[in-house]
């Protein structure tokens, strides 16, 4: 299992008193997509949280082999762990442009930051037409596709996207699900954290189920797809 | 009709140096949400800098203003690295009260550094005039409302076009997302804070050349800032530049047709109206 590049082994996290993971086991190989489904509440952006050292938790944290539980956010993220946030907190009254910079914020290298824009714009054609516009006012999805964009732009190893779909049309969300594939293709390992447990299955290498705090089942996007289980929970079949 | 433009003309000129007095409370507020009431006394102790390096080393106060600036930028950071990173996003009221024991330390040490006699930076030009359009210009007047304007403009152009720049006004819109993505919020505060003093230090200095300082023109300085960065805004440089110019006209109007001492009334009643009916300032959005 050495060969991951992300491994999570018994980890506990939690607010306060109240631990919120339970003895949580996962593990990313390097250019796997992976899906961390769940319905709300289920403690997947806290895990989240907890992989980026915004919360501190107990257990096993590593990533390329090197231990993160030491590591404060900062240096988790200059590791390449780079997150698509929640409800993608984009710098509103900043342009598209200036919202992707920021996203390079703690490179110096001005070439390649350059070059990375270029592919990320390549990626979002729709993001180098909008880039002089207020971030605030774009659509959702494209609202979306510039959090991806300034994620990118720090150059991840690891990308996780949280909640992605959340309040989307379908027809986007497939349309950001492809490009996530696309930039798997280019060498990113992506965590997909999603609460549209089919929308996420389709794209993904392999998935984990999470309820109340831990994972409940794991396997191939497709096996858990077809599930009985997993249908009856979250499809209602 | 002369007097009135020559009223309106050293009013403008007034503005400007408000504006630039108002530009780093602004910053500070808007970046950190402190209101930082020992600003007019970072306002003095530029002054004080450029006041002995005058008086001590013959050093022009033009020249005098960078060095002032770069002073009071290291007191700044210094103050925010060591004492309101500590409070940093507390509650408002908290950062009042750290701040306010900030000028009252400022205000004592300066008195018993510096004494409590007003001084005024002199430079040999001081008294110098040219006419205008039958209108008195002052040199220094003229030329510290230019270094001002400068100065603001430079500051803008800071926040708009630099990685910096860009990274103060990400951590005011959005402190989490920033964190996201590698800014450090305490040194970004230490910063912009840093910035906010070093405006204050420049300010000051010209202050001191087109008026009297003592230790105590701190807390008088706060208030017109306070009023300034209300009535402009706290959106963008221009706002601080439009409510600094506009604040300088009423101060030199009221001064001329009620008289001296109703300068303060006018001032603060007005930031009283705007508060009232514009409380994103005169050239803030309505909703």
């Amino acid at each position: 299992m050495s060969g991951n590049l992300l491994e999570v082994q018994g980890l506990f996290a939690g607010y306060g008193e109240v631990p919120v993971l339970r003895d949580v086991h996962i593990a990313v190989g390097r250019g796997e997509i992976v899906a961390l489904v769940g319905s709300n509440g289920a403690g997947k952006t806290t895990l989240l949280r907890a992989l980026s050292r915004v919360l501190s938790g107990t257990g096993k944290l590593t990533f390329e082999g090197r231990d993160l539980s030491c590591l404060t956010p900062e240096q988790v993220f200059k590791l390449g762990i780079v997150q698509v946030p929640e409800g993608r907190q984009l710098f509103d009254q900043m342009t598209v442009l200036e919202n992707l910079m920021m996203g390079a914020f703690a490179r110096r290298d001005r070439k390649a930051i350059q070059e990375t824009l270029a592919s990320v714009y390549e990626l979002f054609p729709k993001l180098y037409e909008r880039r002089t516009q207020r971030a605030g006012s774009l659509s959702g999805g494209e609202q979306q596709m510039c959090a991806i964009g300034r994620a990118l732009m720090a150059m991840p190893r690891l990308l996780m996207v949280d909640e992605m779909s959340l309040g989307l049309a379908p027809v986007i969300v497939d349309q950001l699900l492809e490009v996530l594939s696309t930039i798997r293709k280019q060498g990113v390992t992506v965590l997909l954290v999603e609460q549209d447990v089919f929308a996420a299955l389709e794209v993904a290498d392999r998935g984990y189920v999470m309820e109340t705090g831990t994972v409940t089942q794991s396997g191939t996007a497709q096996a858990l797809s077809e599930d009985p289980e997993v249908k009856r929970a979250y499809l209602g079949i | 009709m002369q007097l009135l433009a020559q009223v309106l003309v050293n009013g403008v000129l007034l503005g400007g140096l408000y504006a630039l007095m108002a530009l780093g409370l602004a910053l500070v507020w808007g970046v950190l949400n402190i209101v930082n009431l020992a600003h007019g006394a970072l306002i003095m102790l530029g002054a004080y800098v450029g006041y002995y390096l005058f008086t001590l080393l013959d050093v022009d106060p033009f020249i005098a203003l960078p060095i002032a600036m770069v002073v009071l930028f290291c007191v700044g950071y210094l103050l925010q690295a060591g004492i309101l990173n500590l409070i940093a996003r507390a509650a408002m009221f908290n950062t009042l009260l750290i701040t306010f024991g900030i000028d009252v330390v400022l205000t004592q040490l300066a008195q018993m550094l510096f004494s409590a006699d007003y001084r005024t930076i002199n430079p040999g030009y001081a008294g110098a005039n040219f006419m205008l359009f039958g209108i008195t210009l002052p040199w220094v007047r003229v030329l510290a409302f230019a270094v001002a304007l400068l100065l603001t403009l430079a500051m803008w152009l800071f926040l708009l076009h630099t990685r910096l720049g860009r990274g103060i006004r990400a951590t005011a819109q959005n402190l989490g997302a920033a964190r996201l993505y590698g800014v450090s919020p305490k040194r970004i505060y230490a910063l912009t804070f840093g910035i906010g003093a070093a405006l204050a230090g420049g300010a000051g200095d010209l202050y001191g050349v087109v008026s009297q300082i003592n230790p105590y023109i701190g807390a008088t300085l706060t208030a017109k800032s306070f009023a300034i960065a209300i009535i402009g805004g706290l959106e963008s440089p221009l706002g601080v530049v439009v409510g600094g110019i506009f604040l300088g006209i009423v101060e030199s109007l009221t001064a001329l047709y009620i008289g001296p001492t109703f300068v303060d009334v006018a001032s603060f009643g007005i930031l009283v109206l705007v508060l009232i009916f514009r409380p994103n300032g005169l050239l803030g959005s309505t909703t």
